[in-house]
């Protein structure tokens, strides 16, 4: 009967399954050479607010004529005026910026990573 | 000549966007991965289904690894995972046999036949239980790395060596003709 030995060293020995081809380029394709989106979150977001915003105006134009529509103007930015007059929202949005700008230190601009994988978490790593 | 980069360089490298560098790692470790998979799979599409998703996992959550662990550890745990989590759905939808954490009762028994020294140790590994089989295949991928494969597999190590020891007493005894009781 084989030693523990030499069945340790045939074990070790043995050769690894062929994979299929082409797993490698699919598993490259998929992760490291994915090619970047067109846009990122934020353009897209901020896209959408854009778009958003000239369909309204559009709406506007059509239903309330040149008239309804410089008068949610003057409106918006009287109320933008008064806010940004008062000192304590001023405050406020001091400490949102400032607070934002604290936590783009820690995680940089990469993105928010997954949570580990419950192995890892068992395990501890 | 330069040196090859270590695993925890490449990572760092993947992690500030040389894609090249996660490259190298896939090159590194898709063929082990492969393998682990097809070893517990039994399957070469549900393998190669296993493998990319191991490394997809891997890829996007590059940033949890620690460093100074060991990258061939981390991504076999994710793939030995996927791959659990495959063989959960299959026994959902067919009743199929679970690996070890919830399989006590030993596997099938082939016979071992006769054909050249790799083909017949081959042969044994799969008449191995399934605990036991994975057990072998982490020995064969990582060595007498016990702590790694007790992580790999999420068991205390004692366990992982009490295993590997069953299986290769029942090794032993398929390459040596006999019959196999447990």
């Amino acid at each position: 009967m084989m030693s523990m030995d030499e069945l340790e060293r045939a074990i070790c020995d043995l050769p690894l399954e062929e994979p299929p081809a082409g797993m490698r380029a699919s598993i490259l394709l998929a992760t490291a050479y994915r090619p970047a989106p067109a846009f990122s979150f934020l353009d897209l977001a901020a896209l959408g607010a854009m778009g958003a915003i000239a369909l309204w105006m559009v709406v506007l134009l059509v239903l309330g004529g040149g008239s309804l529509f410089v008068h949610t103007l003057e409106t918006i930015g009287a109320t933008l005026s008064r806010a940004l007059s008062n000192g304590a929202t001023l405050a406020w949005l001091a400490a949102g910026g400032a607070t934002a700008l604290w936590l783009t230190l820690f995680t940089g601009s990469q993105p928010i990573a997954l949570a580990p994988h419950r192995s890892e978490r068992r395990t501890g790593r | 000549m330069r040196a090859e980069p270590e695993d925890g360089e490449l990572v760092a490298r993947t992690l500030r966007g040389d894609s090249e560098a996660f490259a190298t790692l896939v090159e590194r470790y898709d063929r082990a991965v492969y393998h682990l998979s097809y070893r517990t799979l039994h399957d070469v599409e549900e393998a190669r289904d296993a493998t990319q998703e191991a490394f997809f996992k891997a890829f996007r959550s590059l940033r949890t690894f620690k460093p100074g662990s060991k990258f061939s550890t981390w991504i076999f745990a994710i793939a030995y995972h996927a791959c659990c989590d495959r063989l959960n759905r299959r026994k959902r939808y067919a009743g199929d046999e679970l690996p070890d954490r919830a399989d006590p009762a030993p596997g099938p028994e082939h016979q071992v036949i006769a054909l050249d020294e790799a083909s017949r140790l081959r042969a044994a590994i799969e008449a191995l239980p399934e605990k036991y089989r994975t057990v072998v295949t982490l020995f064969h991928l990582q060595g007498r790395q016990y702590d790694e494969i007790a992580t790999v597999l999420g068991l205390p190590m004692g366990t992982v060596k009490t295993h590997l020891f069953r299986a290769k007493e029942q090794l032993r005894r398929l390459l040596g003709g006999m019959e196999v009781t447990e």
